[in-house]
């Protein structure tokens, strides 16, 4: 990693141009650098996209019906190293998108998404599981499918468990037998047992019961107190209160605001009109 | 509603580098290190304008996620057969059925069985394991992507590696095969003297390269019609015909030498022809692999790969938008 210091300050930059030609040197105290940023893609309108229905529309010469949508409008934003970032927005409003670009799943249509540090993702719960098989071995699948090595996964595997506080017997049973809590539980355990510069959560922590979404906002309040960038996706607005320094909210792809996390939701609030009912505070 | 104590502030005194490793052990889960090869620090996501990805970070990458795909493939073959009573047993018991049906319809039916003891189904049997070995491959490889949705959505990953598993796993179920065939040849001699048995020859070397030329040629098609079924979901079932045409015209049924002249041809313009000519030249004759037969299976395998790889990983970047 290439590093070089401006001469009118104190910043230090990242050189990037070996990673993209036109992108400019990245401020080092940040962890994601988000430049104008549009993810637009086109679904298809048809019931199934199939071979058949393909060949049928180019014999009659006609074109498959498909739709825009723009996921992401021009998006620029900066999260420095050891932030907790909250996402607040309605459904549709391009918060798992900008997740999964950021992750590096889905490809940006325009703009630039720079990432200082190793990614954790939790987007969805029991990504990697197979419900045939026991936690146990789930536990090793998702440990793998989330870029750990087999020895990593395989010596954490007792202590995951454990921290997914299942009942007696349950992590050698197959994981189609659990309870959604449970299941909830267990991919989070694997999901936080890793050591990420930067953790991007979708809804996560609505997994277990009380007890367990306690030991959750622990465990993340151990993340960011090791300095870990984190950025959570909730409609359970205590989370974004109470865990995160930042907050933005979105609507329709495009960021209306940013600031304290109070203020974002309160906003966020009085645009929905249901005032500040405890429901909005739960998780849901 | 739930209050926990802010955290707010916090990052002021957070001004080294997150990736520094200074995990306490006084939490419940001590976190692990993740592999510190396996992603670059900084990592830059841009608007694709060229058809591949940087090919040698992809490579790399595909590379060191490779236990990923040996344990998926493991872990699958695990789980498909934990509610079977016969278990991994049916992986043998498929094609060996469907070589004795096989067998009835080309030699007792047909009426041309000839006095060569039971040669004729140890060369069904061969041609079978290999052929479905091939088509294991092809036919779970095409479904990998789109049966992989919540993978492909929620971890980023070479996708690649998915049909690589299914490959792996193909080739797992594959080996258990090989001594019920060698069993079957065994007593076949000693049950039907007339029966072809090669004896203990170097030739039997040539075994590994036919499964590796295979196996590309397999994994290759399958990240043809991985890609394919993204696109159109009925490729699957498309690909059940082709399979079956495929076989026909394969030499499982029927004896490579019944081919001569031009109709040789037919035996290189498929992608197993020469390898399941190989195949029997060397279980049923004991005879090495010719010069041309060698040339045929190296030329499927790399190019399959090389057409293969080249439409997946060009396409792979949509996947998650298709899928």
């Amino acid at each position: 990693m290439r590093r070089r210091t401006d001469v009118n300050s104190d910043k230090k930059f990242l050189d990037v141009s070996h990673m993209s030609k036109s992108a400019a040197p990245m401020p080092e105290e940040l962890a994601i650098r988000i430049e104008d940023l549009s993810i637009s893609y086109k679904v298809s309108l048809e019931a199934k996209r199939t071979l058949k229905n393909a060949v049928m529309r180019a014999s009659l010469r006609q074109q498959a019906r498909t739709r825009s949508i723009d996921a992401i409008k021009r998006l620029t934003l900066d999260v420095p190293h050891g932030s907790v970032l909250g996402i607040v927005g309605s459904n549709g409003a391009g918060k798992s998108t900008l997740m999964r670009c950021i992750a590096g799943i889905l490809s940006p249509t325009d703009g630039r998404v720079t990432v200082n540090g190793k990614i954790s993702t939790l987007l969805a719960l029991g990504v990697g599981f197979n419900p045939a098989l026991s936690g146990r071995d789930n536990i090793i699948l998702g440990g793998l499918a989330s870029g750990l090595t087999k020895e990593e996964i395989e010596s954490k595997t007792d202590e995951i468990a454990e921290f997914a506080a299942l009942p007696d017997g349950f992590i050698d049973l197959p994981v189609r037998t659990y309870s959604s809590g449970m299941y909830g539980r267990l991919s989070f355990s694997v999901a936080v047992s890793m050591t990420p510069d930067i953790l991007l959560l979708d809804e996560a922590l609505s997994a277990g019961d009380a007890a367990f979404k306690e030991k959750s906002f622990e465990r993340m309040r151990q993340l960011c107190a090791e300095a870990r960038t984190i950025l959570i996706v909730s409609h359970a607005l205590a989370t974004v209160t109470d865990l995160c320094d930042t907050a933005i909210w979105m609507h329709k792809g495009s960021m209306l605001s940013r600031g304290k996390p109070e203020e974002i939701v309160d906003q966020y609030l009085k645009f929905l009109n249901v005032g500040s009912l405890p429901s909005n505070y739960e998780d849901m | 509603m739930r209050r926990f104590c802010s955290l707010r502030n916090r990052h002021e005194s957070a001004k080294e580098p997150a990736c520094a490793q200074k995990w306490p052990r006084d939490g419940r889960l001590t976190p692990m290190p993740t592999n510190q090869d396996f992603a670059p620090k900084i990592q830059v996501f841009e608007p694709h304008r060229a058809s591949l990805p940087p090919l040698i970070p992809y490579i790399k990458e595909f590379w060191k996620r490779r236990t990923f795909a040996i344990e998926l493939a493991r872990f699958n073959d695990k789980a498909e057969y934990l509610d079977s009573r016969l278990g991994k047993v049916w992986l043998v018991l498929n094609p060996l059925l469907l070589g004795l049906v096989y067998y009835l319809v080309v030699t007792i039916i047909r009426g041309g069985h000839k006095n060569n003891g039971l040669t004729t189904l140890d060369h069904l049997l061969i041609g079978l394991f290999t052929f479905y070995f091939a088509q294991n491959c092809i036919t779970a490889g095409a479904q990998s992507i789109t049966m992989g949705g919540r993978l492909i959505l929620n971890q980023a990953f070479p996708r690649a590696l998915l049909p690589f598993a299914t490959a792996i796993q193909a080739f797992q179920q594959f080996i258990p095969t090989i001594p019920v065939y060698v069993f079957i040849l065994v007593a076949g001699k000693y049950f039907y003297p007339a029966t072809q048995v090669p004896g203990w020859t170097y030739n039997f070397l040539w075994i590994p390269f036919i499964l590796v030329c295979v196996g590309l040629t397999g994994f290759g098609l399958a990240l043809v019609f991985a890609t394919l079924n993204v696109y159109f979901r009925d490729t699957n079932k498309l690909l059940s015909y082709i399979t079956r045409i495929w076989m026909y015209l394969s030499p499982v049924l029927w004896l490579p030498e019944t081919l001569h002249g031009a109709g040789r041809l037919l035996l290189y313009v498929n992608p197993l022809g020469p390898a399941l000519t190989a195949t029997s030249d060397v279980w049923i004759s004991g005879k090495g692999p010719h010069g041309l037969i060698i040339f045929g299976c190296l030329f499927w395998a790399i190019s399959s790969i090389l057409v293969g790889g080249y439409f997946f990983i060009s396409r792979e970047r949509d996947f998650a938008i298709r899928i």
